[in-house]
C-alpha cells in the first residue's frame, strides 16, 4: 500500500505541474510578438540579423558609456513596440543579478583585482578594498549584461518563435532540422498536457502524490509511460507527414517579405554598430 | 474497370507479426462512391485506412490503388509517390496528429508544398479552404491554442488544400458538438458530389447513412462480416447486435420510460 507523508504534501506533484504549466505558458506565450508595434513589424530575418550585430558590437566594446548607449537604444525600441517599461525592465533585471552577482562582487576587491583603492571598508576586523580596476570591470560587465539580455529578451518577445526558429535558415541551417526543432517546439505542448493529466488522474484516486520512495516510483513508472506515448506519437505524425507527401526534403512556406522599411532599418543599425565600433578604437 | 480506386484481395496484416489486424480481407472501392467502415473497437478499420493511404502494406495478399500496386516498393518511386499522395487524402483520427505544424496557415499549405503545387495556387487554395471550412480567423494562430472541433476543421482542411479524388476519414465526427458533426457531413456530402470518393470509419451509426450509401462491417475475427446498402445492412438488428454495434437501453421519450435496442434510422413511437 502506498504510504502518504503529509509533511511534505504533494511535493513531487507540486513540482512536475508547475514544470509543465511553465512549459504550456512559454510555447505560448506570443502575447507580445502580435503587437502593432515597430521591431513586431519588422522581417524577422532583418530583425534576427540586425540584433546579432547589435550583439557582437557589444561583445567588442569596452567602454560602458557606449554600451549604455546601446542599453537606452533597447528601451526607446521596446517603448516603441508597445511593451510596457515596467515588464521590460523586469524581465531583464530579474536575471542580470543571478548571472553576474557571483562574479562582478568578488572581482570588485582588491584579492581579485589588485589596483588603486576606489573605497574600502571593515567587517570583522577585516578590511575590504575595491579597488578602481575591479569596480571598472565590473560596470562594464554589469552593462554588456544589460545590454545583451535587454536585445536576446526583446527579439524574443517581438517575434514568434515559429518564425524565431525558420529564421535559422539564413543561418545555413538545413531545413529538415528547422522542421524538426519546430515540431519538437510544438509537441512540448502535448506533452506537458499529457503529465498534467497523468498527474491529476493519480490525484483524482489518492487525493495526494505518494512521497519519497513510492513517489520516486511513480514518477518513474510515468517516465516510462510517458516515454513510450511519445514514441507512438513520433511513429503516427511521421506517418500524418508521409501521408501529406513528404519524402524527406521538407518544403515550408516562406512567408517572410523583406520591405523597404526592413532594408532601412538594417542599413541604420549597422552603420551605428560602425560608428560605435570606430569610437571605440579611437 | 476503369473506374476501381482500390482493391483489396485476400490482405492480411498483423503488427509485429503476432498481433492479427486484417485476416483475409476483399474489398473493392469504385470512383465516386461513398462507404462506411464500421465495427466494433479493435476490428482493423483504421489499420485498413492506412492501408488504404499507402501507410501499413499488407503481409499477405494484394491491394492496389488506380489500376496500380500499393506497395512499399512502388512508393518508394518519389513520382509515383506523389502522383499517389496527390490523388488520396487521409483524415487522421486525432487532429493533433495531423497538425504538427507551427500554425494553422503552415498546417494547411504542407501538403500542396510537398507535393509541388505552384506558389499562387498553393495561396488560391488556402484561400479557399479557409472560406469553406471558416478558419480564415486561426490561420496565424498554433495547432495547439484551438479547441477540439476548430482541430478538426483544420486537420480536415489540411487535406482538403491537397484536393485529392480520395478522401479517407477516420472518426470525423467522434468528440464534436452537433454544429460541428453537422458542418463536417455536409462538406463529405458536398465532396462526394463533386466527384469525390469518400472512406469513412466511423462508431455513430446514426449519422451512416448520411455518409455513406454503402457500409462494410468488420467483425471481432478481423474479417468482412458484411456489405452492402447501408439501410439494409443496418436494419438487420440481430446482425448488429452479434458485432456489438448496438445496445439494448432504456430511454425516456415524452415522459415515458421504455427499453429498446438502439438502432441507426429507428425513430421512436
Amino acid at each position: 500500500m502506498t504510504r502518504v507523508y503529509n509533511r511534505r504534501p504533494d511535493f513531487i506533484a507540486r513540482s512536475i505541474m508547475s514544470a509543465a504549466a511553465f512549459v504550456k505558458e512559454a510555447t505560448l506565450c506570443e502575447e507580445h510578438a502580435r503587437y502593432a508595434g515597430f521591431l513586431q513589424s519588422l522581417d524577422p530575418r532583418a530583425k534576427a540579423i540586425t540584433f546579432l550585430a547589435l550583439l557582437v558590437t557589444v561583445a567588442f566594446l569596452e567602454q560602458a558609456a557606449l554600451i549604455g548607449l546601446v542599453y537606452c537604444a533597447c528601451l526607446v525600441l521596446a517603448w516603441a513596440s508597445k511593451i510596457s517599461p515596467g515588464y521590460f525592465l523586469i524581465r531583464t533585471w530579474v536575471f542580470i543579478p543571478l548571472f553576474t552577482l557571483g562574479i562582478v562582487i568578488p572581482a570588485m576587491f582588491s584579492f581579485v583585482t589588485p589596483g588603486a583603492a576606489l573605497a574600502a571598508f571593515d567587517i570583522w576586523g577585516v578590511r575590504f578594498v575595491i579597488t578602481r580596476p575591479g569596480f571598472d570591470g565590473a560596470v562594464l560587465l554589469v552593462a554588456r549584461v544589460a545590454a545583451s539580455v535587454s536585445l536576446a529578451v526583446l527579439l524574443s518577445l517581438t517575434t514568434r518563435h515559429a518564425e524565431l526558429l525558420k529564421v535559422l535558415r539564413i543561418f545555413g541551417v538545413p531545413q529538415v532540422f528547422v522542421l524538426t526543432v519546430t515540431m519538437c517546439y510544438r509537441y512540448l505542448y502535448l506533452f506537458a498536457t499529457l503529465v498534467e493529466n497523468i498527474f491529476t488522474a493519480i490525484r483524482s484516486r489518492v487525493g495526494v502524490m505518494p512521497q519519497r520512495r513510492a513517489g520516486r516510483r511513480v514518477v518513474a513508472w510515468n517516465i516510462a509511460n510517458t516515454w513510450s506515448r511519445t514514441t507512438k506519437i513520433s511513429e503516427e505524425v511521421y506517418l500524418a507527414m508521409l501521408s501529406r507527401g513528404y519524402t524527406g526534403e521538407p518544403r515550408l512556406l516562406a512567408g517572410f517579405q523583406l520591405r523597404l522599411r526592413d532594408l532601412v532599418w538594417a542599413l541604420a543599425v549597422f552603420v551605428w554598430c560602425a560608428g560605435l565600433l570606430y569610437l571605440e578604437r579611437r | 474497370m476503369n473506374d476501381i480506386v482500390f482493391e483489396l484481395q485476400d490482405v492480411k496484416y498483423s503488427y509485429q507479426k503476432k498481433y492479427p489486424a486484417l485476416c483475409g480481407i476483399d474489398m473493392t472501392i469504385r470512383q465516386g462512391e461513398k462507404i462506411a467502415i464500421i465495427g466494433a473497437n479493435g476490428t482493423g478499420k483504421s489499420t485498413l485506412l492506412h492501408m488504404l493511404d499507402g501507410l501499413v502494406f499488407p503481409d499477405q495478399g494484394r491491394i492496389t490503388a488506380f489500376g496500380q500496386e500499393l506497395s512499399e516498393a512502388a512508393l518508394a518511386d518519389e513520382a509515383a509517390a506523389w502522383k499517389f499522395r496527390s490523388r488520396v487524402g487521409f483524415v487522421f483520427q486525432s487532429a493533433d496528429i495531423q497538425l504538427f505544424c507551427p500554425s494553422v496557415r503552415e498546417d494547411i499549405v504542407f501538403g500542396p508544398l510537398q507535393l509541388g503545387v505552384a506558389a499562387n495556387e498553393v495561396a488560391r487554395r488556402l484561400a479557399e479552404v479557409a472560406r469553406v471550412l471558416d478558419v480564415g480567423h486561426l490561420l496565424d494562430r498554433v495547432p495547439q491554442q484551438l479547441s477540439i472541433g476548430e482541430k478538426r476543421r483544420v486537420a480536415i482542411a489540411s487535406v482538403l488544400a491537397i484536393d485529392p479524388e480520395v478522401y479517407i476519414f477516420d472518426e470525423p465526427t467522434a468528440g464534436l458538438d452537433p454544429l460541428t458533426v453537422r458542418h463536417i457531413i455536409d462538406l463529405v456530402v458536398q465532396a462526394n458530389r463533386r466527384g469525390k470518393t469518400i472512406i469513412t470509419a466511423i462508431h455513430d451509426l446514426h449519422i451512416v447513412g448520411e455518409l455513406a450509401d454503402t457500409v462494410y462491417v468488420f467483425g471481432k475475427d478481423k474479417k468482412l462480416a458484411r456489405s452492402g446498402p447501408v439501410e439494409q445492412v443496418l436494419s438487420d438488428r440481430a446482425f448488429l447486435e452479434a458485432q456489438n454495434l448496438v445496445h439494448i437501453h432504456g430511454h425516456i421519450h415524452e415522459g415515458r420510460e421504455h427499453v429498446h435496442p438502439h438502432l441507426a434510422f429507428e425513430r421512436h413511437a
